[in-house]
C-alpha cells in the first residue's frame, strides 16, 4: 500500500521537480533580444524546399532559395517586365539573342560539402552555356520542355553567349530564371540537389533537420526551419523560438500577431490568382449564363473583408493589374443572388442547380469553400465540396473529372499563360486548359498577342470565375529590420534581414 | 521455431504486395508530381521508363522484391536521396519518441491504474476514472497545442516544438503518454480488481502476507497479461510513426516520412516505410510473448 502512495505521490513531484529545473524563458512584451545572445536569423516556413537544384525543383520553397543560393540572368521588374539580372541582353534576329554578363556576377561559393572543391572564380558565360545545356539534355527535369525550343547556345568570350532558338519567341529573355551553376561540376554529375553550389547572396552550409545558411557579405547566419502546423509556427514567434515567420496562416491568427507589442507584422498585396475553374463540357456549364450565375453568385467582396488577409484584392484576370500585359481594370461580377437565380432560369436550369466543387484538403481552402456554399444557396445552387489530398484532386482536374474546383496561378510572370490555360489546343497533357474550354474567337485573339483582347474575351465568356490575389505577409520580432513580404511571396529580403540588439 | 519464422513471411509478404498493389490503384502518378504539368510527352514517357512505371504492376512488384532481396530499398523519386539514409535519420527519432511515451505511459498509468483498485468505489476510484476517460478522451492535435500553449508560451520552460534540445521531446511524450496512460489506468484497473477477488489472493492474505506482497507479488503479476497486450499494440502503433504529434511537434520521424511520401506518390519511400512498420509490429509481437512468458511461466512460446 505504502509503495502506491509513494509512486503516486512521487510522480507528480518528479514532474514538478522536471519543470522547475527548466530556465523560465522571458515572455514578456519587450522588443525581443535575440540577435545579443544568437546572432542567428531563424526563419520557420511551412514546407521544407524539396530540391535545391534548380534543374529539378518545382517547389515554391526550393525556388524561393534557390534565387538566393543562385544567380541567373535574368529578373522581373514591378510591372514583371524581364530585366537584366546577371547578364544583359539584345536581340539579334527573331532567332537569336546575345546575352553579356554584368559586374554583378559574384564567385561561386564551394561549401566544405562539395565534392569538388574548386578554387573561388567567378561565372562565365561557359557555366550558362553548361547550365542550360544539362537542362535540355534531362529528361527527368520538369523545365527541360520549356526550352524545348532551344537550337543552341554559343559561348563568344567569358563573358557574352548566344542563345539560338528553332522558332521566334517574344518571351524567351522571361524564362531565363534558372540559376547557374559551374560547369565542372555539372561534368563531374555533383549532387546539386543536396549540396548546392552557387553565386547567390547566400550558402547553404548544411540541411540536416535545418537549413543553415550564411551570407557572403557579411556572414549573418540564417536557418530554415520546417514547422508545419500553422498554429505551431504562430506560437513559436510568440515564443520567441523563431524570428520571421511568412505566409500560410489563417487570418485570426495574423490579427493576433498584429495585437502582440513584442512583434512586427507587415503585410504587402500579392500577385497569386484564385479562381474557380469549371469544367466546359459540363451540359449546365456550358450555358454562358449558368456561368454568369456562378459570378453573381459570390460575395468575393464580403469573403475578402471577413475571411481573407489585409490587403487582398479582388480578381480579374490571372495577371494583376499592374502587370505590363495587363493595365486595365476588369469590371467585377457583383453579388446578386437575384439576378444569379433569374439567369439560371433563363438558361433552363431547374432549381436548385446541384453542383460538386473539388479542393484539396487545406482548412483555409475548405473554410472559404463552405462560405462559397453559403453565399450560393439563395440563388438556387446547391454546392456540394468534396475535398481530396493534393495529388488525387490534381488528378481530377487533369483529367476533367470535375465540375467546380478551385486553385490558384502561383509564380506567373508571362500573359502566355493565357494561351497555356485557355487555348483549344492547351487540353492536359498539352498544356492547363483543365476546363476544356474551346473558343475559336479567343484562338485568334490569342495568335494576335492582344493581351488586353484575351483578357477582355475571357472575362466575358467566364471560363473561369475569378476570385482574388491573396494578400502576403510576414511577422517577426520586433527588432528584425529590412524584410518586408514580396507580391509573389519570395523570400529575397532574406539577403538584407538584419537583426539589432536592444 | 519454424512456425513463427513462417508466419512473419506471410505477415511481410502480405504487408508488402497490399501496400504494393494499394498505392498503385491510388489516383495520381509520381511522374506528374515530378515534371509538372508543362512537360512534354516524350519527357513523361522517358521519365516513366527510367522509374520502370510502364512496366506492368506485377513486373515492378517483381523487380521491387528482387531488389529488397539485395537490402536495396532503392531511392526516393523525388529528392533522389537514397531511402535507407532517410530511414537511418527518421526511425531513430521514431523510436526514442515512442519508448520515452511508452515510459510515460507506463510509470503514470500503472500506478494510478493499481490506486484506482485498490480504492474501488471510493472518491479516489471517481477522480481517477474521471481523469483517465478526460484524458483518453482529447485527441493529439488538441492535447498538443494545449502543452504547447501551457508549458512553452505561458510557463515558458520547454520549446514549443522542434529537435533541438533533448527537453523538445518531453512535449510531444507527454501528449502520446498521456492517452497511453488513460488507457493502462482502465486496464489495471479492471484486471487488478478481478484478479483481487481470485481465491489465491484470499489463500495469500490467510497466509498472512503483508497488503504490499500480496498486491506486488501475487495479484499485479496476474493481473500483467492483459496489461503486457495493451502496451504491445501501443508500442506497435507508437512504432508505425505518430503522425498528428510527429507534424504538430515538427518531429522528424518515420509517420511523418511516410504521409509526405504517400501525398508525392513517392512508391519506393512508401513502400520501405509500410515494410519498416510492418517489421516493427512483428518484433514488438515477438516482444510481448517473451514477456507473457516472464509474466507467466506457464506459457510456452508457440502455445
Amino acid at each position: 500500500m505504502c509503495l502506491i502512495y509513494r509512486l503516486l505521490l512521487g510522480l507528480p513531484l518528479c514532474f514538478i521537480l522536471m519543470l522547475s529545473a527548466c530556465k523560465p524563458t522571458n515572455t514578456s512584451s519587450a522588443p525581443i533580444i535575440k540577435a545579443s545572445s544568437s546572432p542567428e536569423i531563424v526563419f520557420a516556413i511551412s514546407q521544407a524546399p524539396l530540391n535545391l537544384d534548380p534543374r529539378y525543383a518545382t517547389d515554391a520553397a526550393s525556388e524561393r532559395l534557390n534565387r538566393l543560393l543562385y544567380q541567373s540572368l535574368v529578373d522581373f521588374d514591378a510591372h514583371t517586365k524581364p530585366q537584366p539580372s546577371l547578364a544583359s541582353w539584345q536581340q539579334l534576329s527573331p532567332l537569336s539573342y546575345r546575352f553579356t554578363l554584368n559586374e554583378q556576377r559574384r564567385l561561386f561559393y564551394y561549401p566544405p560539402s562539395a565534392e569538388h572543391k574548386a578554387k573561388a572564380r567567378k561565372l562565365t558565360a561557359y557555366d550558362v552555356k553548361a547550365t542550360y545545356d544539362s537542362i535540355t539534355a534531362l529528361s527527368d527535369s520538369p523545365h527541360s520542355a520549356e526550352f524545348s525550343n532551344l537550337k543552341n547556345i554559343v559561348v563568344l568570350n567569358e563573358r557574352t553567349v548566344l542563345f539560338h532558338l528553332n522558332a521566334p519567341d517574344r518571351h524567351f529573355p522571361a524564362k531565363l530564371l534558372l540559376g547557374i551553376l559551374p560547369a565542372e561540376l555539372l561534368k563531374s554529375q555533383h549532387d546539386f540537389a543536396r549540396f548546392p553550389v552557387g553565386s547567390g547572396p547566400l550558402v547553404l552550409l548544411d540541411s540536416q533537420n535545418k537549413w543553415r545558411l550564411r551570407r557572403l557579405d557579411d556572414g549573418q547566419r540564417i536557418s530554415l526551419i520546417e514547422v508545419k502546423d500553422p498554429t505551431v509556427r504562430m506560437l513559436k514567434l510568440v515564443h520567441t523560438e523563431v524570428d520571421l515567420i511568412q505566409g500560410d496562416l489563417p487570418p485570426e491568427s495574423v490579427r493576433y500577431l498584429q495585437a502582440k507589442p513584442a512583434l512586427t507584422v507587415k503585410t504587402s498585396v500579392g500577385v497569386n490568382f484564385s479562381y474557380l475553374g469549371l469544367n466546359m463540357q459540363d451540359p449546365q456549364l456550358k450555358k454562358l449564363k449558368v456561368r454568369q450565375a456562378l459570378a453573381h453568385a459570390i460575395d468575393r467582396q464580403a469573403i475578402i473583408n471577413k475571411a481573407m488577409l489585409m490587403h487582398s484584392r479582388l480578381g480579374g484576370a490571372i495577371l494583376p493589374p499592374e502587370h505590363y500585359a495587363q493595365q486595365q481594370t476588369l469590371p467585377a461580377y457583383a453579388y446578386d443572388p437575384a439576378l444569379a437565380r433569374r439567369l439560371l432560369q433563363e438558361a433552363g436550369v431547374s432549381l436548385p442547380l446541384k453542383l460538386v466543387y473539388k479542393t484539396s484538403t487545406d482548412a483555409q481552402r475548405l473554410r472559404l469553400a463552405t462560405i462559397m456554399q453559403a453565399q450560393m444557396r439563395p440563388a438556387g445552387i446547391d454546392l456540394e465540396i468534396r475535398s481530396l489530398d493534393w495529388a488525387t484532386f490534381f488528378a481530377e482536374i487533369k483529367q476533367g473529372n470535375f465540375q467546380l474546383y478551385g486553385l490558384t496561378w502561383v509564380g506567373v510572370k508571362t500573359p502566355e499563360i493565357y494561351g497555356q490555360a485557355f487555348a483549344s489546343d492547351s487540353v492536359p497533357p498539352k498544356g492547363f486548359n483543365r476546363g476544356r474550354y474551346q473558343d475559336a474567337e479567343l484562338d485568334k485573339l490569342l495568335a494576335t498577342d492582344n493581351w488586353q483582347a484575351v483578357t477582355q474575351r475571357i472575362h466575358q465568356q467566364l471560363p473561369y470565375i475569378p476570385l482574388w490575389y491573396e494578400g502576403q505577409f510576414a511577422a517577426m520580432q520586433k527588432g528584425m529590420q529590412n524584410y518586408s513580404p514580396k507580391a509573389d511571396g519570395n523570400w529575397d529580403d532574406l539577403a538584407t534581414i538584419s537583426a539589432y540588439a536592444h | 521455431m519454424i512456425k513463427r519464422v513462417l508466419s512473419f513471411c506471410t505477415v511481410v509478404f502480405g504487408v508488402l504486395s497490399l501496400t504494393f498493389l494499394l498505392i498503385h490503384l491510388v489516383p495520381g502518378d509520381p511522374v506528374e508530381v515530378m515534371l509538372g504539368e508543362s512537360a512534354s510527352l516524350a519527357d513523361r514517357d522517358v521519365l516513366r521508363a527510367e522509374l520502370g512505371l510502364n512496366q506492368s504492376v506485377a513486373n515492378q512488384f517483381a523487380l521491387y522484391l528482387s531488389r529488397l532481396a539485395h537490402a536495396d530499398f532503392g531511392v526516393s523519386i523525388h529528392s533522389k536521396t537514397p531511402i535507407i539514409e532517410l530511414i537511418k535519420t527518421r526511425y531513430p527519432a521514431t523510436l526514442k519518441l515512442a519508448l520515452v511515451a511508452l515510459l510515460i505511459g507506463v510509470g503514470v498509468g500503472v500506478p494510478l491504474g493499481v490506486f484506482a483498485a485498490l480504492k474501488a468505489g471510493h472518491w479516489q476510484d471517481l477522480v481517477v476514472t474521471i481523469v483517465s476517460v478526460r484524458l483518453s478522451a482529447m485527441p493529439a492535435f488538441w492535447l498538443g497545442p494545449m502543452l504547447m500553449l501551457i508549458f512553452a508560451v505561458w510557463l515558458g520552460c520547454l520549446p514549443v516544438s522542434g529537435m533541438d534540445s533533448p527537453s523538445s521531446i518531453i512535449l510531444p511524450a507527454l501528449t502520446l503518454g498521456f492517452g497511453l496512460s488513460a488507457i493502462l489506468t482502465r486496464m489495471t484497473r479492471t484486471s487488478l480488481l478481478e484478479v483481487l477477488n481470485e481465491d489465491f489472493i484470499r489463500t495469500a492474505r490467510a497466509k498472512g502476507l503483508t497488503e504490499r506482497q500480496v498486491i506486488l507479488r501475487h495479484a499485479l503479476r496476474a493481473a500483467l497479461l492483459p496489461i503486457i497486450t495493451i502496451v504491445g499494440l501501443q508500442m506497435g502503433s507508437l512504432l508505425a510513426g505518430t503522425v498528428i504529434t510527429e507534424t504538430i511537434f515538427s518531429w522528424d520521424g518515420i509517420g511523418r516520412l511516410l504521409v509526405e511520401s504517400i501525398e508525392k506518390r513517392d512508391y519506393p519511400v512508401t513502400q520501405a516505410c509500410v515494410l519498416l512498420v510492418a517489421l516493427s509490429y512483428v518484433v514488438v509481437n515477438a516482444l510481448t510473448d517473451l514477456l507473457y512468458r516472464l509474466a507467466d511461466p506457464r506459457i510456452r512460446l508457440g502455445h
